[in-house]
C-alpha cells in the first residue's frame, strides 16, 4: 500500500512523504514501516509497541479506530499518518 | 497578588512597520515573556517539558493596541508579564505589555493547553491537566477556577450577521520551516502573519471597488482575536479565507486558515481597524 507521511513526523523517515510498502493489513504495514525507519518506531509506538494514541491513521481518506488497523489494505490503498497535536 | 516581571528590550526595526509594532512581534515577545515569568515563578518552559513532560500550545489570543507604538518613539519597550493557571490547571494563561512612551501599549492575553506529552522525539502529546507539583508553584491569587472562554466564536457570528460584507478572497500558503517551532509545528503567531497576508491580498485586490478597505492598509489593526483548532504541520498546504466585513463603524476582517480536511478551519483570526469616521475605540 501507498503510506503518506506529513508534518512533523517528515524527519523521521528522512523527509521522504509517499512510501510504498508491501503489507497484508495497515497495521502490519505501520509496524513494516517502522521497521525500515528506525527513528520513526518509538514515535509510532510505545515501549508495549502499541500505536500512540497521538497519531490518526486514515485508510482511503477514512479515520481508523485503533481496533481496525488489522484492516487488509491491497497494494493501491492509501494510507496517511497524521500526528495530531505537539508540545513544543 | 499575582506576580508581575517587568524587564526592558531595545527597539530594532525588525519589530515594527511603517504603522508601528509589528503584532506578530508582540505574540513572539510575548510568548517569549511568558516562559520568562514561568521559569522566574514557577519552572522554565525546557524543563517543563524535558523534565515533567508537559507541553504547552497555544489555543486563544487576544491582542489589543492603544496607541501606535512606533520606532522612533523610544531606544526601549518596556516589558509586563504575569501568568496564572485556569479551569483547574486546564489552562495556562499569560497576560503580556508591551509599553512605549506616554503608556501607550500592546496588551496580549494568550490562553494555552497543557499537553501531557508522550515522551517521543516528535512531542506528541494530548491535552492534560498542570500536573499538582506544578500547579503547588503557583500562588492563590494565580489560580482561577472559571476556565477562559474564547471571544471569536460570538464575535464572529455578531459580524456575519449584523455586518456590512465587503468583499472575500482567498491566499492559499505552505507552512515551512523557519515558520515552525521545535517539533516542526508551526509556532502560533505566523497565524497573524498569514491571516494579515491574506488581508493585504484582499485589500489590493478589491480597493479599487471597494475604497474603504484602504483604512487596513493605512491604519494599524486595533484588536486581533485568534482562536486554534489544529495547528499546521511543516510542509502543510493550507489557506487564509478572508472575509471583510463594517461592523459597528469598524472594519473587520474574519480570516479562516484551513486545510486540506473538510472540517473546520484550524485556526480563526479577526482582525479590527478604525475607521476614519470612528470617533471612540471601546
Amino acid at each position: 500500500m501507498i503510506v503518506h507521511v506529513n508534518g512533523a513526523l517528515l524527519r523521521f523517515t528522512d523527509y521522504r512523504r509517499v512510501i510504498s510498502v508491501d503489507a497484508p493489513t495497515v497495521g502490519a504495514a505501520l509496524t513494516r514501516l517502522a521497521d525500515e525507519y528506525r527513528p520513526l518506531h518509538p514515535v509510532l509506538f510505545d515501549r508495549r509497541g502499541r500505536l500512540r494514541a497521538t497519531h490518526r491513521i486514515f485508510l482511503n481518506g477514512e479515520l481508523l479506530a485503533p481496533d481496525q488497523l488489522a484492516s487488509p489494505a491491497a497494494d493501491t490503498d492509501s494510507v496517511e499518518l497524521l500526528l495530531a497535536i505537539s508540545g513544543g | 497578588m499575582p506576580r508581575w516581571s517587568s524587564y526592558e528590550i531595545p527597539v530594532d526595526t525588525g519589530l515594527f512597520t511603517p504603522l508601528g509594532l509589528q503584532p506578530a512581534a508582540v505574540c513572539r515577545l510575548g510568548f517569549n515573556a511568558a516562559g520568562r515569568w514561568l521559569a522566574r515563578h514557577v519552572i522554565s518552559h525546557r524543563r517543563l517539558v524535558a523534565e515533567y513532560r508537559t507541553g504547552v500550545v497555544v489555543w486563544s489570543a487576544q491582542l489589543a493596541f492603544d496607541e501606535p507604538v512606533g520606532f522612533f518613539d523610544a531606544d526601549w519597550l518596556e516589558m509586563r508579564v504575569t501568568g496564572r493557571v485556569r479551569g483547574a490547571g486546564t489552562q495556562f494563561e499569560c497576560e503580556v505589555e508591551v509599553g512605549g512612551p506616554l503608556d501607550t501599549r500592546a496588551r496580549l492575553q494568550a490562553c494555552c493547553v497543557p499537553l501531557r506529552l508522550e515522551g517521543d522525539p516528535a512531542l506528541s502529546g494530548i491535552p492534560a491537566r498542570l500536573g499538582s507539583d506544578v500547579m503547588a508553584a503557583f500562588l492563590p491569587d494565580e489560580i482561577e477556577a472559571r476556565p477562559h472562554r474564547s471571544p471569536v466564536p460570538g464575535l464572529r457570528a455578531a459580524v456575519v450577521r449584523h455586518g456590512a460584507a465587503l468583499a472575500r478572497g482567498r491566499m492559499p500558503f505552505l507552512i515551512h520551516r523557519h515558520q515552525c517551532e521545535v517539533a516542526d509545528q508551526w509556532f502560533w503567531p505566523e497565524a497573524i502573519s498569514l491571516a494579515a497576508g491574506g488581508r493585504e491580498e484582499l485589500v489590493q485586490a478589491e480597493a479599487e471597488r471597494v475604497p474603504v478597505l484602504l483604512s487596513a492598509l493605512r491604519t494599524p489593526v486595533r484588536r486581533l482575536d485568534l482562536l486554534f483548532n489544529r495547528p499546521f504541520f511543516l510542509f502543510d498546504e493550507g489557506a487564509v479565507c478572508s472575509s471583510a466585513y463594517e461592523w459597528e463603524g469598524r472594519l473587520v476582517f474574519i480570516h479562516e486558515l484551513v486545510g486540506s480536511e473538510k472540517d473546520q478551519p484550524r485556526a480563526l483570526v479577526t482582525e479590527q481597524f478604525s475607521l476614519p469616521t470612528e470617533r471612540a475605540w471601546d
